[in-house]
């Protein structure tokens, strides 16, 4: 126990019922050297005050549940260590979300952009059982395989200033997995996510600020596949000007 | 906190049961190294534009005549001028280095059968383009060509 270090946390507390806006509270914390960001959080929970609510789910930077900002940078709060920071460390709620109380952000707006890309196998016909399994190449897999490992912490949507400023713009999340499925080599959906890709809000609005990128806790390139999709959705674009039926074989 | 977001970012089409607090950024996330360079780089458009409008006023005086033309050459040799030519140099630089490092990633996995080449083929390839045109502009722009 004699490593035990005080740290203070600053961390914004938000009751819909009480607050017109979030204010900060502060809370002294015996830190252990091992602890993430989200221990002490538990910490403050367990044994400070019952009333902060945060989210999290499986401490190992699997279920994306506990992103917040910390000291202003989007974080999975359960992977980053307390030792990477100063005496205080200041815990907010993920940027550009609307908050629903203290450290917990509205993620329903992020689920229905994700529900506009199709983020799923789109086929003209599937595949009946007779006709065996669908192959797909080491190498098929390689073309989208960093994008499936995505775990929607929305760390992306808090960095990207876009979001901040465009409030139908898609994001990087949701179009780094639509477009995941439209390079899975057993999907034919490919022309009808570059049709909703083209639309008003999505890939062209993106800036190519690469800040998705860089706070992604996956190492998952979003601002890689959005530009990806840009340039897919124009080349779809011109083939349909320039082919008959749009090149359709 | 600082309530610099859209009041309506990532907000859902209906709103929910519960009242909630509208979405924020963090405080003082200007000063943060990586949104500092990003910040740089959109500042370089008002260079840009101002580089714009020194265009229409060189070709309005190339347009005008000889005299015209002269005076805005004198003008040039202005200190202020010469400031503003080599800022705009940093800024061209600046934007070029960004892109060319964003580039390759931005290329699709294949188009068809063919595959982009690797990361480091297509930098290099950039470079020796953006020396190749500096080279046959100063070529063009000392009397090298068409003199």
């Amino acid at each position: 126990m004699s490593d035990v270090e005080r740290k203070t946390f600053v961390v914004t507390r938000f009751d819909p019922d009480r607050d017109e806006v979030p204010k900060t509270q502060s809370y002294e914390v015996p830190c252990q050297p091992d602890w993430k960001i989200l221990d002490a959080l538990n910490f403050i929970k367990d044994h400070i005050d019952a009333s902060l609510s945060h989210r999290w789910s499986c401490r190992m930077a699997v279920c994306g549940s506990c992103g917040m900002n910390v000291n202003g940078e989007p974080k999975l709060t359960c992977k980053v260590p307390i030792s990477d920071y100063s005496d205080t460390i200041e815990v907010a709620p993920l940027s550009n979300f609307p908050v629903i109380r203290d450290l917990v952000v509205e993620l329903e707006g992020f689920l229905e952009k994700l529900e506009a890309v199709k983020p799923f196998i789109l086929r003209a016909k599937e595949l009946s059982l007779d006709e065996g399994t669908t192959r797909q190449t080491p190498e098929e897999l390689e073309e989208f395989k960093q994008f499936s490992m995505c775990i929607n912490c929305m760390l992306c949507y808090a960095a990207c200033p876009v979001v901040a400023n465009e409030p139908e713009f898609l994001g990087p999340a949701a179009i780094a997995l639509g477009h995941r499925y439209s390079l899975d080599t057993r999907d034919e959906g490919a022309a009808v996510r570059s049709e909703i890709f083209r639309g008003e809000g999505t890939v062209f609005s993106c800036s190519y600020a690469n800040e998705c990128s860089e706070v992604c806790p996956k190492n998952v390139d979003p601002a890689a596949a959005v530009n990806q999709a840009k340039f897919n959705s124009v080349i779809d674009w011109a083939t349909r000007l320039v082919l008959p039926r749009g090149g359709e074989k | 906190m600082a309530p610099s977001a859209h009041p309506r970012a990532m907000a859902p089409a209906r709103p929910g049961r519960t009242r909630t607090a509208p979405p924020q950024t963090a405080e003082g996330w200007y000063a943060q190294p990586r949104m500092r360079r990003y910040l740089l780089f959109d500042a370089t458009g008002l260079v840009y534009l101002l580089l714009g409008f020194l265009m229409l006023r060189v070709t309005w005086a190339l347009g005008s005549g000889r005299v015209a033309w002269d005076r805005v050459l004198a003008n040039f040799e202005n200190p202020l001028y010469v400031a503003f030519h080599l800022l705009s140099l940093v800024a061209v630089v600046f934007v070029a280095v960004r892109f060319f490092r964003l580039f390759p990633k931005a290329q699709p996995p294949r188009i068809g059968p063919l595959k982009p080449p690797p990361a480091p083929m297509i930098h290099g390839l950039l470079y020796a383009a953006w020396i190749a045109i500096t080279l046959l502009f100063v070529t063009i722009l000392c009397g090298g060509l068409f003199a």
